[in-house]
């Protein structure tokens, strides 16, 4: 009997835990305005994620405007409003369940990519189970363990990201020296030959008038 | 032993009821995943940077509002040597799972088919899951006959050792990018003395050749 009612509330634990959602770090290139939509199943679940412009630093200049970003809700209110940034992380609490409106929007008409990692955390809690049944603590206190890991995880979501982009800066630098200064050198000798020539050509001209 | 086993069916027979009761309760599609919208011209490409060795699994259906006609879409995810991995045409919902034989970008594209264009934007339903994600802890439960908090506690492991996975990468990322930094650095001061050095000696260079063109001519 023990072990049929420990088996039942493990199923039951297995299905609320389901709950939890995850999506894998994703790169989308927009080129105007390109929304992400994302599904929240109950209210109160913790959303929280973050964002990466990939291709920031190499080629923008000093006056990009930055990309914009903004999350609406379901009923059309928007809850997070940022202007000209190159990324950040975000993370609110749900106010109802619904169709969520992840929006980015770029100034400029250069295609730029973005890598976004979304997270919707549920906790079950008593609210959301019939009145007859009755929530074992430990799953709850697992739930929230796997939350704590989920944000690990997210933060490393974009730690990668950026060092994604630290990458690309640092290989376009590396490539910018080689580049750069063998184009100098030559730039350099070639502009000394052609002093040396017109030098030349300049006296062998007036050499029989002795002008210089 | 055969009440056991009784006993065994029972439960299996009551968590299915409960299973099929809280999934009829929920009105939300099932499955973790973002909504895209798919442009009438054009395609709408995602991609990820992923390490070798790791399991990814996908699932896109085409989410239509007006009942009578459903938009086709087709796609196509290629990985980062140019192999195509998976390409469907004309279809409303299609699923792809492989694992990554190399590291880089994985893409994958959808666009609207020309008979279903005219629609306007399409919404596509990704469902995108990546290493310990992708794993199927069903099977990991039947085979090694866990469940419940021990089978929870085996998912934490699991997502445990991803995060040490990420941090080990992540670490060697940021060795390999120290030791381009330090090589750009070295660089720039070995071809800023060198550039000097190469100025000084193309100088002396111009003044010896005139010296001895003027002193030819008879000049000096």
């Amino acid at each position: 009997m023990e072990s049929k009612w420990r088996k039942i509330w493990g199923l039951i634990g297995l299905l609320l835990l389901n709950f939890v959602n995850n999506v894998s770090s994703l790169s989308l290139t927009i080129t105007k305005v390109d929304c992400v939509y994302e599904i929240v199943r109950s209210e109160g679940d913790i959303v929280s994620g973050n964002f990466v412009v990939v291709d920031h630093h190499i080629f923008w200049s000093s006056d990009h405007p930055g990309i914009d970003f903004s999350i609406t809700s379901p009923g059309g209110g928007i809850l997070h409003n940022l202007k000209g940034t190159s990324g950040d992380k975000f993370s609110f609490k749900a106010p109802r369940s619904g169709l969520y409106q992840f929006c980015f929007h770029n100034p400029l008409s250069t295609p730029e990519t973005i890598a976004f990692y979304i997270h919707i955390g549920h906790i079950p809690n008593e609210h959301n189970l019939a009145k007859n049944e009755h929530l074992d603590p430990i799953i709850v206190k697992i739930a929230e363990l796997r939350e704590a890991l989920e944000a690990v995880t997210t933060e490393q979501k974009y730690l990668k990201a950026r060092d994604a982009v630290h990458r690309r800066t640092n290989e376009s630098t590396k490539t910018r020296v080689i580049g750069y200064t063998v184009g100098e050198y030559i730039l350099l000798t070639i502009a000394s030959v052609l002093q040396v020539v017109y030098i030349r050509r300049l006296f062998s001209k007036s050499v029989g008038y002795n002008r210089i | 032993m055969s009440g056991n086993a009784e006993l065994r069916r029972l439960v299996m027979f009551q968590a299915v009821l409960l299973v099929v009761l809280m999934l009829a309760l929920s009105n939300a599609p099932v499955g973790d995943a973002i909504w895209l919208n798919v442009p009438p011209t054009g395609t709408k490409c995602v991609s990820e940077e992923i390490q070798s060795n790791v399991v990814v699994l996908s699932d896109y259906v085409v989410v239509s509002d007006d009942h009578g006609h459903v938009p086709t879409i087709s796609a196509k995810v290629t990985s980062p040597y140019g192999n195509n991995l998976h390409h469907k045409e004309n279809v409303t919902h299609g699923q792809f799972a492989f694992t990554t034989q190399e590291a880089g970008n994985y893409l994958a594209c959808f666009w609207t088919d020309s008979h279903t264009r005219g629609a306007g934007e399409v919404s596509v339903n990704i469902e995108w899951k990546t290493g310990i994600a992708a794993k199927d802890w069903e099977s990991v439960a039947r085979k090694e006959k866990i469940e419940g908090v021990e089978l929870e506690l085996r998912k934490l492991e699991g997502a445990v050792e991803a995060i040490h996975e990420n941090l080990l990468y992540l670490r060697d990322r940021e060795a390999e990018m120290r030791t381009t930094s330090e090589n750009t650095n070295a660089r720039v001061a070995w071809f800023s003395i060198m550039s000097l050095g190469i100025c000084i000696v193309v100088s002396g260079s111009q003044i010896w050749y005139l010296k001895r063109y003027f002193q030819k001519k008879k000049l000096i």
